[in-house]
Parts: C-alpha cells; structure tokens; sequence
C-alpha cells in the first residue's frame, strides 16, 4: 500500500515539473549567450574598468552575458589546456602575439573569426606591423592586435651628462656606461638586464641578438641559431650581466633604479607612470622602516633625469615590443564565438577602447592608427601624457609598427620561433651562461638541441 | 521480501560484521577510486600518447619515458631532489627532536616558547617566502646589511637565495625552518607520555644522560621518528610551493616536471610520464623504508 502512494506521488511530482522543465529547455535554445572572457589584466583596478565595459556592452545587447575571467598570463597555457580538456573553453581571450601564435598552431585559435572581426574593424585601420605579428604562414590571423607596449633602455640622463658619457643606443655605449657606474661598494649598479629563465630575460636579449642581425631561423624556415652573430650576442649579454646587481635578476630590479642605485635598465613602456606619479612609485620604494637604506623617497625630479632609447644598434638596428592580441577561440558553441566577435568589435570602439588604453598609459599603446591622435586618448586621467609630452608620446606610439620578433623573417612567419619562446630556451640558456659560468659554446649547443627537440 | 529476511538470518555474526564492515568502507573506496585512483590511472594512460590541444592524441608508446630517461637534466633533478629531500627530511627531524627534548625541561615561560615555536609551521608559504626574500635581498636586504656593511664578514654584497650552488641549501633550510614543529609537536607528545620510572631505574644505575636518551628516550621515540621520515619524505619528495616560490632555480622533481609539462604550449604527455616516473620512485622508496625502517 506504502508502495503504490510512493509510485502516485513520484507520477505528480513528474507531472508537476517536467513542463517547467521542457519549458527551460526551449529558453535555453533561444535564450541568452553567455561566454567567458578571460583577461591577463588581474590587477583588481584594471578589472574594475574591464567590468564596467562589460556591463556597458551588456547593456546594449541583454541578451548576451559575459563572465569576465582574470588568469594570470604566466598560467593562461595551464588554464586553457584544462579548459579545452573540461570542455569549458572561454570564447575570447587576452594574450600575448607569440601565444597567439603558439596556440594558433596547434589548431586552438578560430582564424576565422579572427579574420572576420580585423575584417569589422578595417584592416587599413591597423598598424600593418602589428598585424603581422599575428599572421600565419598562410596569412590566415591567429588573433587580432589589441595593444602594445615598447621596451627600451630608461638611463639617469643627468648622470651621464655629468660623466660625459653618450646615450645608451650603441652596444658600445651601453657597455662602456654600464661598467662606469657599476659601483658595489656603494651598492650602486650599472644596468638591469634578466639574467633569471623567464620571459623578460628573452625580451631583453631579443633586440641585442636583432640588433646583431643574429636569428633563430632564415625566412625558409632553417634553423640557423648557433650562428658566429648569436654567439657574439650572447657573449656581450653575458659581459652586460656582470654589471648588473648580485644574482639572476628579473623586470623587478627595476626598484633599484627607483630607488637610486642603479644607472639603466630595460623596460616596456609600462615604467611610465612609476617614474612619474608617487603613490606608483611607493611600491618600489625601500619603505619608511628601513631608514638606514638609501632610496626610501619618491624622487619627483626622476622622471625629467630619465630618458629611453627605444632602438639598440650594433651591425643592425632593432627594437623590441610586444602586442597583446584579443583572440577568438576555436569551439563548437558558435553563438557564443559570435557574440564573443561582436563584444571584441565593441572593445575597438574609440570610447570603450581609449578607456581600456588608460588603464596604462605610454604601457598599453594603441594599435588602431587613429587613436594616438584622438584628443580624448591624449587626456590620460593620470596625466601621464603631460609628464612626457604629446611627442614622446606619439614617438613611442608609432614604434608599434617597427616591432621586430625571431618569429617573422624577411616578412614570414616562422612558427616554430614562437613555440620556442614560450618554451623559454633562450633565457634557460642565458641563465646557465651568466649564473652557472656554463661556457657559451656548451649552452648554445644545449639551446640548439633543445630547439630541434621542439621542431621534430 | 520474506526471503531477504531469511537470507539476513542465515548469516553468521562474523559474516555480518564482515558485511557492515564492507558498507562502511566502501564509500571511502569509492572516492579515492574516483579521486585518487582514477586520475593515476588515466595519467598513466596519457604518458603513451602526444597530447594535443585540439582532436585527437597520438599513441606513441614508451616514446615520452625514452625522451625524459635520454635527457641529462631529467637525471639532474633527481640527484638535486634526493639532496632537497634527505637533508631537509633528516635536519627537520634533527632539530624537531632536540627543540622537543628541549621543551620537555621545565623552565620559565616555556608556555609561551611552546606557542612561538609553532609560528613558521602555520604561517602562510607565500607570505613566509616573501619575508625570507626581502630578508636575503642582495641590494636592500637586512641579512646583506649586517653581514658586509655592519660586522664586515664579507668583501661585497651577494644574492644568497638567487645563486645557484646555495639555493638548494637555503631551500633545504627553509624546509627544516617552516616544517620542524610538527616533528617536534608529534615527538614531545610521544616524550610526555614515558614511564618516569624507566629513567628513575636508570638514574638509580648510575646512567649518565646521554644513556638514558640512548637506551631509554631513543627506543621509546623509534616508531615515531620513523613514521616522521617517511611522512616528511613523502612529503618533501612532492614538495612543490615552497621550493618554487622561494628559489625558482632549484629544480627537484615536481618543480622540472612543472616546467616540461606547463610552461609554453603545455606538454601533458611528457608531464604526465614524468609524473609517473616520481609516483613509482616514491612507491619503491617508502616499501623499502616501511620493510626495513618500520617493520611492517
């Protein structure tokens, strides 16, 4: 008897919810899109303004919902790859050209909507040099430029004046300057180049090797790497290291100069507001419980004493950059891809893109041609423009079209230059030359095994 | 239903026991099966083939173990995670057991000793690291301070964590810094509960004190000292955290297989064949210590 009220009350529940059920399940065909967004912006004030053009987009369009992502750019590889496993891939995301790159190559990138979203936008509308960071052999677009930074060497331009030395734009000068101010005993440094195995330590290294017209591969895509040119660079990198301060050393040393005790440094352009704005610079600053220690106060006369060079020169000229590309994914949800095309179409609007652009200025440059100009990206919030002057400026923002990489030779692209980024070879090798005392030939040979490792 | 009930008196108490013992395990059973024992298998199952981000693997066979066995680094990383484990394992305890011995005298605020003690054990990894990091600091740090500027022990300035041929020896410091009171927690539990009669014959024998921790204290802690290693061991062979965030240069098992199979476009089969490699090192070593050590 329990048995048979237990079977009738088990049939009206059913009954109950199954239409309520078939109900949701027709919303759900016609319903909202949702998709994730992931950005390497983690830091909580850039998410905040990520949000609110986010919900300002949301606005315009209630029908599509985004979910906004912060992932560490160092853990984007990680995440991604557990993703795509869980099936749960983000529809957009914010990543570096090389990774692009990378990951396009191994079939994760929607070159398609790629293509169709720098279509929107007006292809003559980017920097043609940008663009080609993100193209692939077959001229296909692994993700579409979004915004970029310039490195260069900043120097104490009062420093050098009163030593009657050049600026740092030659190998020669760079290295004559760095062993002039190179001063242990009074804990001063003569320059910052990455020594650790990590990202910064390539980018440095990257425009000496260029500027030495040294390359991983030739434009058929031959590896050519263990070259008399590469090894030259390496060897005055490693020459350059040993005025740096003690131990491998990353972007973070950057403090010591901050701080006073150090002549030059390599830098994105993203040092901009640091030098210039106190409540920036306070992070890097020794700190008011450290009395003893030099360099616990804002130097507000720093930024007229800093200058940078944006171009090295030695047989060649390069210099060095890094375009951050916004990048449909490839997955099977293709509303959720095209409504992740029209949000990333609207990021490129001039109000919503010039609010992402101040999140950084002289750090996040434009990509678009038109913006530099544009009155309203000239009025940073953070008058970061005043400080510098609209030339500075402008000079920085065109040198988005002269970024120079290992991954495109004589105007093609060479993936397998990308992949060994990412993989970090060159810096591991950097890393055994200036910290283990490893010979340059022997580390070489390491890279070069380790690189054909990668291309079989 | 009248059967069931006569199957349930049938059987016997030792069969019911048996049965309810079964029922209660097998919850636990089912999730370590599904937590523990199935990613081990599938990562097993995933050293034989090429990942790739998108579609299919590849089955390559043993190819992923021939490449890690064919590469010197791979060697190198155990030789450096064998010195990380034995020496943080062996210090921790070490200093565990005479900060325990020490503490199981009474003297005054011992009470307060006992908390402080504990401190680096629960302290936060991140922010312990970041102390020790400003601390070591070659430029600004207070340890570079003292020992050239104020005592003038050395010349010139130098970056203790960052250089390699000390790393691994701060690593293994910080190790037996950040972990000893546990040992010493589980050592002077065990010390507290001695006979005091045992050391009272002694005494009544004319044993010095070193005799007495010979013969008497040593025996008593045996079991506990050697459970300690073989936890600390495990422990330590997959530390990952401490060694990273506070060196990044000290490349022990989890740290290399991290860096094959994480950074850039991700290698999981590689990682996953080293993982494997680290899990089978590990099973073979604590059998021999549980056998030989233990005696189980």
């Amino acid at each position: 008897m329990k048995n048979t009220r237990k079977v009738i009350m088990m049939i009206v529940i059913v009954c109950l919810v199954a239409p309520f059920a078939l109900v949701a399940q027709g919303e759900a065909e016609t319903g909202p899109v949702s998709f994730e967004f992931w950005t390497t912006e983690t830091q909580s004030d850039r998410m905040a303004t990520i949000q609110v053009l986010v919900d300002t987009y949301e606005i315009l369009n209630p029908d599509v919902k985004i979910n906004l992502v912060p992932v560490d750019e160092n853990e984007m590889a990680t995440q991604l790859q557990t993703a795509s496993a869980a099936g749960n891939l983000p529809a957009l995301i914010e990543i570096g050209a090389e990774n692009a790159v990378a990951f396009g190559s191994d079939g994760l990138m929607d070159v398609v909507r790629n293509g169709e979203l720098i279509d929107k936008i007006g292809e003559d509308e980017f920097y043609s040099g940008a663009l080609r960071l993100v193209a692939s052999e077959s001229g296909d677009n692994y993700a579409v430029p979004f915004h970029g930074w310039i490195q260069g060497i900043w120097y104490r331009a009062d420093w050098f004046e009163e030593a009657g030395l050049e600026p740092p734009t030659t190998w020669e000068n760079i290295e004559k300057a760095a062993e002039y101010f190179y001063n242990p005993s009074e804990n001063q440094y003569g320059i910052l180049v990455g020594t650790k195995a990590e990202g910064f330590t390539e980018q440095c290294f990257t425009q000496f090797a260029l500027s030495n017209g040294a390359q991983l591969f030739d434009k058929d895509g031959n590896l050519i790497f263990n070259s008399p040119e590469m090894k030259e660079a390496v060897e005055y990198y490693a020459r350059l290291a040993q005025y740096n301060p003690p131990g491998p050393q990353t972007w973070r040393a950057r403090d010591y100069y901050l701080q006073g005790k150090m002549a030059m440094f390599f830098y994105s352009t993203y040092i901009m507001d640091d030098l210039s704005l106190q409540e920036k610079a306070a992070g890097s600053l020794t700190g008011e419980n450290f009395a003893e220690l030099a360099g616990s106060d804002f130097d507000p006369d720093l930024v007229t004493h800093t200058q940078m060079v944006p171009l090295i020169t030695n047989t060649d000229t390069a210099g060095f950059g890094v375009v951050v590309t916004l990048g449909v994914i490839n997955q099977p949800d293709s509303a959720a891809a095209d409504a992740a095309v029209d949000f990333a179409r609207y990021l490129y609007t001039p109000n919503a893109y010039i609010t992402f652009l101040h999140m950084a200025p002289g750090g996040m440059n434009p990509v678009l041609k038109g913006i530099a100009s544009n009155e309203r990206f000239q009025n940073d919030p953070q008058g970061i423009f005043k400080h510098y002057g609209a030339e500075k400026m402008a000079e920085i923002n065109s040198g988005m079209n002269d970024i120079v990489t290992f991954s495109i030779v004589d105007g093609n692209r060479i993936t397998a230059a990308s992949t060994i980024t990412t993989k970090q070879i060159i810096p591991q090798m950097l890393y055994k030359v200036t910290q283990e005392g490893m010979d340059v030939d022997a580390a070489m040979d390491w890279a070069e095994s380790e690189m054909k490792k990668l291309i079989d | 239903m009248e059967q069931s009930l006569s199957l349930r008196r049938s059987l016997s108490l030792e069969q019911k026991k048996a049965r309810l013992g079964v029922q209660l395990v097998l919850p636990s059973v089912i999730v370590i099966g599904l937590l523990i024992i199935y990613p081990v298998a599938y990562n097993m199952y995933l050293s034989l083939f090429k990942v790739n981000l998108v579609g299919n693997n590849t089955f390559i066979g043993a190819k992923n173990y021939i490449n890690i066995i064919a590469d010197a680094t791979f060697w190198q990383s155990v030789l450096t995670t064998f010195l990380y484990v034995v020496f943080s394992t062996f210090g921790t305890t070490l200093f565990g057991l005479v900060v325990a011995l020490t503490m199981n005298k009474k003297f005054p605020l011992r009470a307060i000793v006992r908390s402080i003690i504990i401190l680096p054990y629960v302290a936060p990894v991140i922010a312990v690291v970041y102390a020790w990091q400003f601390f070591f600091d070659p430029v600004n740090g207070i340890f570079i301070h003292v020992v050239v500027e104020m005592l003038g022990l050395y010349d010139q300035r130098f970056n203790l964590i960052g250089t390699p041929e000390y790393a691994i020896w701060v690593a293994i410091v910080f190790s037996i810094w950040k972990s000893f009171p546990f040992t010493y927690l589980m050592i002077i539990a065990r010390l507290q509960t001695i006979d005091n009669n045992l050391y009272e014959a002694a005494e009544i024998d004319g044993c010095s004190s070193w005799k007495k921790f010979l013969h008497i204290t040593l025996p008593e802690l045996y079991f506990v000292l050697g459970t300690l290693i073989l936890l600390r061991f495990v422990w330590n062979f997959n530390k990952f955290e401490e060694v990273y965030l506070l060196t990044e240069n000290v490349k022990t098992l989890p740290i290399y297989t991290y860096f094959k199979a994480f950074t850039g476009v991700m290698d999981l089969g590689q990682g996953s064949a080293l993982a494997v490699i680290q899990f089978v090192l590990l099973i073979g070593l604590i059998m021999v210590y549980v056998k030989k050590v233990l005696k189980w």
